[in-house]
């Protein structure tokens, strides 16, 4: 193929990149070294906004609460998305019943997903919320750290945990059946057709699910906030809160500052990835 | 007797998570037919059907569900439009740059939208694409193009070349040979992608809130406008399950493939 057609191809798409993607990120890349009144008022201040933000004990406690819920919601998910992805049969209506049930919290709008969970543990109307109360359980979302990162991890559970069961799923859909019947033939134990031929079907997908729930437990945003605004006292204050409070009082430098940095991070993580599951293909 | 103990196990995890999974959706269902505020027609705690009336007896709610709908269906088709060409010249060839620009695809995909939606703003209010669905579906392709050029780059990679050699053989034109041939073979592919952008557009709160000040309003914002000093829970939980429908009816659409759009090439 003629290189002008391969570029045609691409056109129409890296186009519409640049200019949703390329081209905002070269405005808050200008922006970060200014200090904004207004669009039309503002100071050169060079790489203050990037030392101030580097520099602040704030960033990295919110960095590191961030990862820490990324690391618990991913040491969640994972095994039990796969241990779903399992059992679930390879044909039949219980096969499609089952993925259509993973599959119905992903098209929840994201901020309806903490008005719902808030709404079951109401303690007058909401269904969790009554029982635990029967019970005689006290649960204080509101002023519990504890309770509001159980709330958060429970939601985040629920709203992603049909996302790693359908693409583990779709990799085990990729095994021929006669590797089954080799394997049984070999007598292979269950252990070992996991590790031998169904785990290998899976790590490809789960590398990529990997990566989107990565950085989308990271950089959570509306989901979280929206069950208690970070609280309390700052204990699910995590990375994006700041960001959103920098938009909202129209701080435009500080803001285009963190989201360059914001974004390198998510470059950085990319990159590894890439990395490692090139690293992965050539150990084959 | 083994084999009957790890059955009753299997279907106890099933029910563990059908359970899990539907419990919030009967919650909302509930709330949704349930009297919140209490009215002369409907006490306090009772039965009703008045939230759903008060939905179209509202114009904001019901505009909202149209501008929702709009800009979704808008997005899909474009990224789509967008997506299809590259992803065949993805599957086909390996070209310089390939891999900095699947790595610029990725790492947009993964951007979280707080990051970009300040310099969306700006943008696009220089170019008159504030308030309208136009911009919104625009700027949901960030997102969406990256992960439709992913899911149909796996289904044709599928079809094997001697496919398109064929077709060229015929004489067929580049869009005579992707609307006469190749499109029909990956039809599952452009649903089970059209499926995923639609979802992914359908959620998406940051940039839709960004981008309507004054009007356009989407559905989730319709809802989160709901929420005041008096908050009719009612009202917000029947808009919640008219957020959910048009998912629920692409779910169905593509039930039968929904798994089959990951299973990338190793």
């Amino acid at each position: 193929m003629p290189a002008t057609r391969l570029w045609l191809l691409l056109l129409p798409a890296i186009l519409t990149m640049v200019l949703v993607g390329v081209i905002p990120l070269f405005i808050v890349f200008e922006y970060s070294f200014y200090d904004i009144f207004t669009l039309d008022s503002r100071v050169w201040v060079g790489g203050h906004w990037y030392v101030d933000l580097l520099t602040s004990a704030r960033f990295y406690e919110s960095f590191l609460r961030s990862l820490t819920f990324s690391l618990v919601v991913l040491g969640l998910q994972f095994p039990l998305g796969i241990c779903i992805a399992l059992m679930i049969p390879r044909e039949g209506p219980f096969r499609t019943s089952t993925l259509i049930l993973l599959a119905l919290p992903l098209v929840v709008p994201w901020n309806m997903i903490p008005i719902i969970w808030l709404s079951l543990v109401d303690i007058d109307t909401g269904m969790i919320g009554i029982a635990l109360n029967r019970m005689n359980l006290t649960f204080d979302y509101k002023f519990n750290a504890i309770h509001t990162w159980a709330l958060i991890v429970a939601m985040d559970t629920w709203h992603w945990i049909g996302l790693v069961a359908i693409l583990a799923y779709s990799g085990l859909a990729s095994i021929s059946p006669s590797h089954y019947q080799a394997a049984s033939i070999d007598q292979a134990s269950r252990w070992q057709v996991f590790r031998w031929i169904q785990f290998p079907a899976m790590r490809n997908v789960l590398l990529m699910a990997l990566l989107l729930r990565f950085m989308d437990s990271l950089m959570i945003y509306t989901e979280a906030f929206g069950i208690n605004a970070g609280g309390p006292a700052a204990a699910t204050a995590f990375l994006t809160l700041d960001l959103g409070e920098e938009m909202r009082g129209f701080d435009y430098g500080p803001a285009a500052a963190r989201s360059m940095i914001y974004f390198v991070m998510t470059l950085f993580v990319v990159w590894v990835f890439l990395r490692s599951s090139a690293a992965q293909r050539r150990h084959d | 007797m083994i084999l009957a103990a790890r059955r009753l196990a299997a279907a106890l995890s099933f029910m563990a998570l059908a359970l899990f999974i539907l419990l919030p959706f009967f919650q909302v269902v509930q709330l949704s037919i349930t009297s919140t505020l209490g009215t002369d027609e409907a006490q306090l705690g009772s039965f009703t059907l008045m939230n759903y009336r008060n939905i179209f007896a509202s114009p904001a709610l019901t505009a909202s569900l149209i501008n929702s709908v709009t800009y979704v269906t808008l997005n899909v088709a474009l990224t789509l439009l967008v997506a299809l060409p590259a992803a065949y010249a993805f599957s086909r060839h390996a070209f310089r740059g390939r891999r900095a620009f699947f790595i610029t695809l990725l790492a947009f995909r993964v951007t979280p939208p707080v990051v970009l939606s300040l310099p969306v703003f700006i943008l696009f209010s220089q170019l008159n694409l504030i308030n309208t669905p136009v911009g919104i579906a625009l700027v949901h392709c960030v997102f969406n193009v990256p992960i439709a050029i992913w899911i149909l780059e796996s289904f044709i990679s599928a079809v094997p070349r001697q496919y398109d050699e064929a077709a060229t053989l015929d004489g067929y034109s580049t869009v005579g040979f992707f609307m006469k041939y190749l499109i029909p073979v990956i039809a599952p592919g452009i649903g089970v992608a059209a499926f995923f952008c639609f979802v992914f557009s359908w959620v998406e709160v940051v940039f839709a809130r960004t981008l309507t000040v004054t009007d356009g309003k989407p559905i989730t914002m319709a809802i989160s406008n709901l929420f005041g000093f008096q908050t009719d829970v009612g009202l917000v939980m029947a808009m919640t399950v008219f957020s959910l429908l048009p998912g629920l009816a692409m779910i169905y659409f593509v039930r039968n493939h929904i798994a089959k759009g990951f299973v990338v090439r190793s």
